[in-house]
């Protein structure tokens, strides 16, 4: 009863073949960024690793992480959770409530202590002792604190849990904040975005399943695989900025032919996520080709930088993009090097903006 | 006399926690509270940004019915504008909104609610022929062949249907057998399983609806495809005020629309109808039959005495909301109250609401039980009057932040509870199908819509199967539960009925997806108020906007959550999830399954629920967030 169980037991007690396990293992390498060298890792820590206890808890939210989650594609989120995790406490799809799942919830942070993987969606109420974000009759503030000690490693899933989102933007009435703050010496995994790709959350929590450690991070603790790129530098308009050719208007013709969308918002150039490779539902689409300017919403605090159609203040009304673009088309070297310059003329104008506020 | 708790209620959004007296000689719930647990502030968040953001902020109200709040957003901010949006517009929201409803009821009945009726523990005893024979039986006696009139055919054959061999079923049993019998029950951990309702049903009936509930795990993503095409991703799409961003072009390859990808749009409509024929509707028709056959009729509360509805799906776009445009031509005119249903239909009394209803004193929140308090001598305020300065008064028993009973005569949630002419109300797809029926039958809608009347052809076919009236059946829990399944049939016909006038009106040789008229923020009058409304899959949704001077001055919502969910009212009585708690019997107090189920036969979603605005436009407490050094707070 106690014995758990590995991706392959499960794989071998439901009589599917060797194939298709070593099948899944390629899907989840690629899935999870890595070259195919690393194959074989894989495939070892999935025959030999237990399925990894995971513990879903829930602050200030919305559930659209959760709702993301199940979105999984490949994986499918019913063999992630039936499969490859054993999904321990999760308000969403738990079939217990109160008292019981309480208690559930103290037996499985005292049975696998450090060694489940805590996933956490929404972000912590710390105002007035966090009486905004009650469940239990506890605060959450208290169950994140709990949860996240005993555990091996963090997930914070969604830019609330990551850094705050929405309930945190302007004026933050309840005090909310991202989790990292509250996690303790427990290695934290951001993986913001609002919300985040289905694929980069299965993904994310597969490389910590199998591996037993957090994937390599960048400096806001994101997942470099899944972060490392800015939309712009993936995105299927990119030609159309570098030949300065842009949407001015919402479906004008420069909208129905694909043009670039900088002019109408456009936050690609200054957020790192994977909507650009990887795109929504596999490859279907993502805002960008569906018309819609980016809003940079894996950003730490994207929701103070409104308002969202309006780019390059320091330039007018969008005034000189059509200057820029023309400049880039003249070579990528300097396309890359004024490109950069952009992207920190807008944080510095932002920056000062702020100061002024305070 | 036991006092039940009940919190975390899970498998809803956000938090919610109930409490109930039971008399355990009886069975009968003397007393219920409802209490939403947690606040966010989002219309506080509101203040001051660019209203033609509006729809990306509010949106995150709720990750679940993820496209309704920014719907009801836009069409708060054209109708403050005066903007009409172009026909393709009008169609894709439409088709957005209806795609959103049935995946939303698809994943209700099977992730959010089937384990109050079915459970895996009960499915190791079923047979595996005799359920693949049940299966074959059902699709035979519980299929509903209802359909839009005249909608184009693009599928050869209809897809999914449910596997009914005895193979497939011994395959599932054999999946259910190894998570029961590995110890590690994971999301199905620590239920009360042993429960006697669960014995209610055969153990064939619990076999095939849990190999549903995984198959639609599956599935469910599917259905969604539209929003992704569309609004780009899913969830949370992108919504622009005007109309929408995804232009239309047949010539041009980078085109955001375009025939292949209107295909994938198709797909996904079809295959929503074939789920809701094959899978959802002869599932919950056979769950509901045995429910009703055992007696269970309770759990209706306020169904009974009191429904509201706001009316859905202009066919054609209209002019704006509080000039009434939004009521003229309406696919669904469930614009309506209805009081004292559950006294049979002579009794019934149906009143029609209007644009007068939603922008005047008609609607009023109160907060005599919540934890917010009202300037001295107020009592009930209109939305735009609304004032929401916090005032937690902590538990009755218990701690500030240990709490072990809520104070019932007091302050005891974080919802304020919305009145319409000084009356509480139930909202959701029960409560427009009791209008539209009430309707019909005192001869209130003479020349039925197709859809209308689709829903009186429902009504007439599950009344046969259960052979009750609507009046007996319709305000239960199982009523709530089975009006929600007809309403995702109904929605997925809606949306092939509107794919095909989007298809047609591109065929005309109009592709105008947005007005733009009025994007500069110049052209706008210095001050403006407008009110979206929708009627999301949980009921009747308002959004209420006043713009000054260009920017946010003010952001209400009354959500279908609140409606429902509400805290008592000193004159007006209990809230509806308190009603139906209270006509509810429950058999094992220390295992309140029934109160968990009549309370999610609601579809609880409580994050868009909480209010939070000083409507004076005081700022409540400012904690700075600096957009590049990481959050500082306050403690
Ligand atoms: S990050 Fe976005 S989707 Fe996720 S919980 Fe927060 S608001 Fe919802
Ligand atoms: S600005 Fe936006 S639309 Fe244009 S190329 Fe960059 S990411 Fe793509």
């Amino acid at each position: 009863m106690d014995k758990r169980e590995s991706m392959w037991d499960v794989y071998l007690r439901k009589g599917m073949s060797r194939r298709s396990f070593v099948k899944s293992c390629v899907a989840l390498t690629s899935l999870m960024g890595l070259s195919t060298d690393q194959v074989s890792k894989v495939v070892e820590a999935a025959e030999k690793k237990p399925l990894p206890v995971v513990v879903w808890i829930h602050g200030h939210e919305c559930t659209g992480c959760d709702e993301s989650f199940i979105r999984s594609g490949a994986p499918l989120a019913s063999d992630l959770v039936l499969s490859q995790i054993a999904l321990e406490y999760d308000h969403l799809l738990a079939a217990a409530s109160g008292e019981p799942f309480e208690a559930h919830l103290e037996e499985t942070i005292n049975k696998y202590k450090g060694q489940y993987i805590l996933c956490v969606e929404g972000a912590v109420c710390t105002k007035d002792n966090g009486v905004y974000c009650m469940s239990g009759g506890k605060p959450f503030i208290e169950t994140l604190q709990h949860a996240a000690h005993n555990a091996a490693a963090v997930i914070a899933y969604g830019t609330c849990a990551a850094s705050g989102g929405i309930q945190a933007a302007k004026p933050n009435p309840t005090g909310s904040s991202g989790i990292s703050h509250f996690t303790g010496k427990t290695p934290v995994v951001n993986v913001p975005g609002c919300p985040p790709i289905p694929e980069v959350m299965t993904g994310v929590v597969m490389h910590v399943a199998l591996f037993g450690t957090v994937p390599p991070l960048d400096n806001e603790g994101r997942p470099k695989q899944f972060y490392g790129n800015r939309i712009h530098d993936t995105c299927y308009r990119r030609p159309f900025f570098d030949a300065g050719m842009f949407a001015e208007r919402f479906d004008d013709a420069g909208a129905k032919a694909g043009w670039c969308l900088y002019k109408l918002g456009c936050r690609g150039p200054e957020t790192y996520n994977s909507c650009g490779n990887l795109r929504w539902f596999q490859g279907m689409s993502y805002p960008i080709q569906s018309g819609a300017p980016c809003i940079g919403c894996s950003n730490a605090h994207f929701w103070d930088e409104d308002p969202m159609t309006t780019r390059m203040p320091e330039y007018g009304p969008l005034g000189n993009v059509d200057k820029i673009g023309a400049a880039l088309a003249v070579g990528t070297a300097a396309g890359v090097a004024v490109h950069g310059a952009m992207s920190v003329i807008q944080k510095q104008k932002r920056e000062a903006e702020e100061h002024e506020k305070e | 006399m036991k006092h039940v708790v009940v919190d975390p209620i899970t498998r809803i959004e956000g938090h919610l926690r109930v409490e109930v007296q039971v008399d355990e000689a009886t069975g009968k719930v003397t007393d219920a509270i409802s209490s939403g647990t947690a606040w966010r502030g989002l219309e506080l968040v509101m203040k001051d940004r660019d209203p033609r953001d509006a729809w990306a902020y509010i949106q995150r109200i709720c990750g679940v019915c993820t496209t309704a709040h920014a719907l009801g957003s836009v069409r708060a901010v054209e109708d403050a504008l005066g903007i009409a949006i172009p026909k393709n517009a009008n169609y894709i929201r439409n088709i957005m909104a209806a795609t959103l409803t049935v995946q939303d009821h698809i994943v209700h009945f099977y992730h959010l609610h089937a384990l109050d009726w079915v459970s895996p523990v009960e499915a190791l005893a079923a047979d595996a022929i005799a359920t693949a024979n049940l299966q074959n039986t059902l699709l035979g006696a519980y299929k509903l062949p209802f359909r839009a009139p005249n909608t184009s055919t693009t599928e050869a054959y209809e897809h999914d249907f449910p596997a009914a061999t005895p193979q497939y079923f011994e395959q599932i049993k054999g999946k259910v057998k190894a998570i029961v019998e590995s110890g590690q029950l994971g999301i199905f951990s620590a239920n009360w399983w042993d429960h006697p309702d669960y014995k209610l049903l055969p153990p064939e009936v619990h076999l095939l609806a849990v190999a549903h509930y995984l198959e639609m795990l599956d599935k469910q993503r599917e259905l969604v495809t539209p929003h992704v095409i569309f609004g780009g991703k899913n969830p949370h799409p992108h919504y622009v005020v005007g109309g929408m961003p995804c232009s239309i072009s047949l010539d041009d390859g980078n085109a955001p629309v375009n025939t292949a990808r209107l295909e994938i749009v198709d797909r996904a409509i079809n295959m929503g109808r074939s789920l809701v024929n094959n899978y959802y509707l002869p599932d919950l028709l056979a769950i509901g039959a045995a429910y009703v056959k055992a007696g269970r009729v309770d759990g209706g509360g306020m169904a009974k005495t009191c429904v509201l509805g706001y009316g859905s799906y202009p066919i054609e776009g209209y002019t704006g909301t509080s000039d009434g445009g939004f009521f003229k031509n309406l696919l669904i005119r469930c614009n309506g109250v209805v009081e004292d249903f559950g006294k049979g239909l002579a009794a019934a009394k149906f009143t029609e609401v209007t644009a007068e209803d939603v922008t005047t004193e008609n609607i009023t929140e109160s907060v005599d039980h919540a934890w917010y308090e009202y300037p001295a001598g107020k009592k009930d305020l209109h939305p735009w009057e609304g004032v929401t300065a916090p005032k937690f008064t902590g538990p009755k028993e218990g701690t500030e932040t240990n709490w072990k009973a809520l104070n019932e005569s007091g302050k005891y949630s974080w919802l304020k509870t919305p009145k319409w002419k000084g009356k509480l109300c139930e909202v959701g797809p029960l409560a427009r199908y009791i209008i539209i029926y009430t309707k019909a039958k005192k001869g209130l809608l003479p020349e039925p819509s197709w859809a209308e009347q689709m829903m009186l052809d429902q009504l007439d076919a599950v009344s046969k199967v259960l052979g009750l009236a609507p009046e007996v059946w319709l305000p239960t829990m199982v009523g709530r539960t089975a009006a929600r399944a007809l309403d995702a049939q109904l929605n997925a016909e809606i949306n092939k009925f509107f794919f095909d006038k989007l298809i047609a009106n591109i065929k005309s040789g109009d592709t105008k997806v947005a007005n733009s008229d009025k994007w500069d923020i110049n052209t706008w009058p210095k001050e403006c108020k407008g009110v979206g409304i929708y009627e999301a899959p949980r009921g009747a949704l308002s959004h209420y906007i006043h713009i000054k001077d260009g920017k946010t001055f003010n952001y209400q919502c009354i959500v279908p959550t609140t409606w429902n969910a509400c805290p008592r009212d000193d004159n007006a009585g209990n809230g509806a999830y308190e009603m139906a708690m209270k006509d509810t019997q429950v058999k094992v107090p220390d295992k309140p399954l029934e109160i968990v189920k009549v309370v999610r036969s609601f579809d609880p979603c409580m994050a868009c629920a909480t209010h939070m605005f000083n409507a004076k436009g005081e700022k409540i407490n400012v904690i700075t967030t600096d957009p590049y050094s990481g959050t500082r707070v306050d403690k």
